[in-house]
Formats: C-alpha cells, structure tokens, sequence
C-alpha cells in the first residue's frame, strides 16, 4: 500500500511578529480570532503576545480538519467545523495567500452581520482587510443559484472520486430531501466545467467536492451551482436573516 | 535564481525528511506532490531525492488543492510513496462538509 507523507513547508521565519500599524488597527477591536496557513501556524506566540499587550482578547481553535491549533482550511470555516467558543468581533489571518481568508469570509454568509477579516502577510510585513464588499457579489449569485435550484426539476450532484473529498453517501441524501426533484449523479475527479455543457438537460448542478467550487468557482463562471450543504436545508437559509439575504 | 524571491517566498522544505523516509522504507520509486507555488521548485525536489536514494522521482502534473486531494492510481506506476508539501494531515469528515 502507498504511504502518504506530508510535509508543511514551514517558511524559515522563526516567527511572527506583527507590524505597529497591524497591532493599531486591531486594537479596535476587543476580540479577535487568529488564524493561520499551515506554514506559519507554529510560528504565532509573539504575534499572539503582541495583540494581548494591545488589550486584544485572542481566540483559536483546532477546526475540526485540521492537525493543529491555529491552521485553517477551506472547508473547516463554516460553523460548527471551525470549532469556536464564541463569535470574535474580527478576524486575523496570517498568511501570503487569499484563499483561506476568502473562506473566511464566504463562511460568514449564514451570519447576521460580517466579522471583518484582517491579513496579515508575513512577507509584505503589512495588514490587507477583506469586508463584506468583497464577497457581496459571490453571496449575490449564489443567492440567485439557490433560488433556481429550487424551482428546478433536474437536479445534477457532482461526486469527486478524490477520496479526500468524495461524499457519495451524502449526496444521495439530496434526492430524499426532495423527491419531487428528478435528482442525477456525476462522478469525475477535478471538475472541468466545460464538461457541464455536455449535460444541458440539468438545471442546477449541487456539489459535493471541497465547498469552494460551489461558491466562488461556480460563481464567477456563472454556472448554476449550489453547495450540497446549502441545497439540502435552501429554503431555512432563504427564509433567514442573514448575510446571503441582505439586499 | 530564475524566481524572484519576493514571488517565491522562503518556505522550509524539510528535503531530509523525505530522504531519510526513503532510505529506511528503501522505496525505489516516488511520486512528489506540489501545490502551484512551490511547482517550481519540483527540479530542487527531484534533483535531491534521485542524488540521495537513487531513487526514480515523478512529478504530479495536476492539481494539489489539500491534503484533500491526494491522486489514485498510483499503484499501476509502481508508487510506494507519496509526499506532499505544502499541507498537512487532512481529518476528512465522511457526514459531508
């Protein structure tokens, strides 16, 4: 059998530490929630250090996929897979990259109102925001996805064959969700989305592999394509005060 | 250097690893795995793991969205180990995300 090995590729800082003008801007806030990528996630006690001498309550979890306190993944920034106490009044990410920020923020759609995002990227030594703007027009489209999966009738469930993300078994939960729906399975390994077009008889495609293709992959292509998640409780989160909602 | 190194930030390796993994398993044949950033540096990767095991080293051509997205079908190379940079062990949920 094939052994796995993984490396994290730590980045040769030894650690953290955060510019003046990162600390000032969080001191606006009371608590903050820190989060890092994988390479810089053992390197955070000074920064942590830092924003509690700036009166900052710091908050973390282990999200549930995740090896280790402080790391983050895409698809573990949804409650309750983040693995939070309590709502934090912001958020710090440290790392180079938008991805995991983005979730972040794309998280927060069930909320009632947004958690700004601070980054910090360890190599520029400055802090970038993500606010709501930058998520409002995926959350917008994807509000409009949920509406047509609704009031669709051929329903396509995408089913990776990567092991790591492969969720046959709940994606066949959709079809007793709604019976009334005429629901078809697809299984391929990375999704090409051309490949959708071969298929025009489906209205609405529902993904099951790593949530971010459902938002702002599906999104920014303007395919009709709603998280496996979301399908399956659309009306509740439809019906509800929250972020994806607000005009 | 062909990369700038304020495109390719200083990440740790850990290329002893990997070697001493392969010299006690005594694997003959490796696959690496890179997620995009770190592609270029694939040639540093092979270059050291074929010097120090003699061993044959591929590249995975594809995607490396996570630890969640580990290729199969390894085996009909020959494959005995993979490694992955870049992520860490993935607890995957079997109830859906």
């Amino acid at each position: 059998m094939m052994e796995v090995m993984f490396i994290d590729a730590k980045t040769k800082e030894e650690k953290i530490i955060l510019d003046s003008g990162t600390v000032d801007y969080c001191k606006k806030y009371k608590v903050i929630a820190v989060y890092a990528a994988v390479q810089f996630a053992s390197q955070l006690p000074t920064a942590v250090s830092q924003l509690a001498e700036a009166g900052i309550e710091v908050i973390t979890s282990q999200p549930d996929r995740t090896s280790r306190e402080f790391q983050i993944l895409g698809c573990d920034t949804f409650h309750p897979g983040l693995r939070l106490a309590r709502d934090p009044d912001a958020y710090l990410y440290v790392g180079d990259g938008l991805f995991h920020p983005r979730a972040l923020a794309l998280a927060q759609k069930d909320a009632d109102r947004f958690r700004e995002i601070i980054r910090y990227d360890p190599f520029a030594k400055q802090h970038f925001i993500l606010d709501e703007s930058d998520v409002r027009a995926i959350l917008r489209s994807y509000k409009g996805n949920l509406m047509a999966f609704l009031a669709a009738t051929n329903i396509g469930v995408i089913v990776t064959t990567k092991s790591g993300q492969q969720q046959f078994v709940p994606g066949k939960e959709l079809a007793k969700r709604y019976p009334e729906k005429s629901v078809y399975y697809f299984a391929e390994n990375t999704i090409d989305f051309s490949r959708l077009e071969d298929f025009p008889f489906i209205e609405v495609w529902v993904n099951t592999a790593c949530p971010r293709i459902g938002y702002d992959d599906a999104t920014e292509r303007r395919i009709a394509m709603v998280n496996l998640n979301d399908a399956m409780q659309a009306k509740e989160l439809l019906s509800s005060k929250n972020l994806l909602t607000k005009e | 250097m062909l990369v700038s190194p304020l495109i390719m930030p200083s990440y740790d390796l850990e290329l002893e690893k990997a070697i001493a993994c392969v010299k006690e398993k005594g694997y003959k044949t490796v696959l690496i795995q890179l997620p995009d950033g770190l592609k270029p540096r694939a040639k540093e990767i092979v270059d050291a793991l074929r010097k120090e095991t003699g061993a044959e080293v591929l590249v995975w051509l594809g995607a490396c969205y996570g630890a969640c997205d580990i290729p199969h079908g390894l085996s009909q190379l020959g494959v005995e180990l993979l490694v992955q940079w870049g992520h860490n062990v993935f607890r995957k949920k079997s109830t859906g995300w």
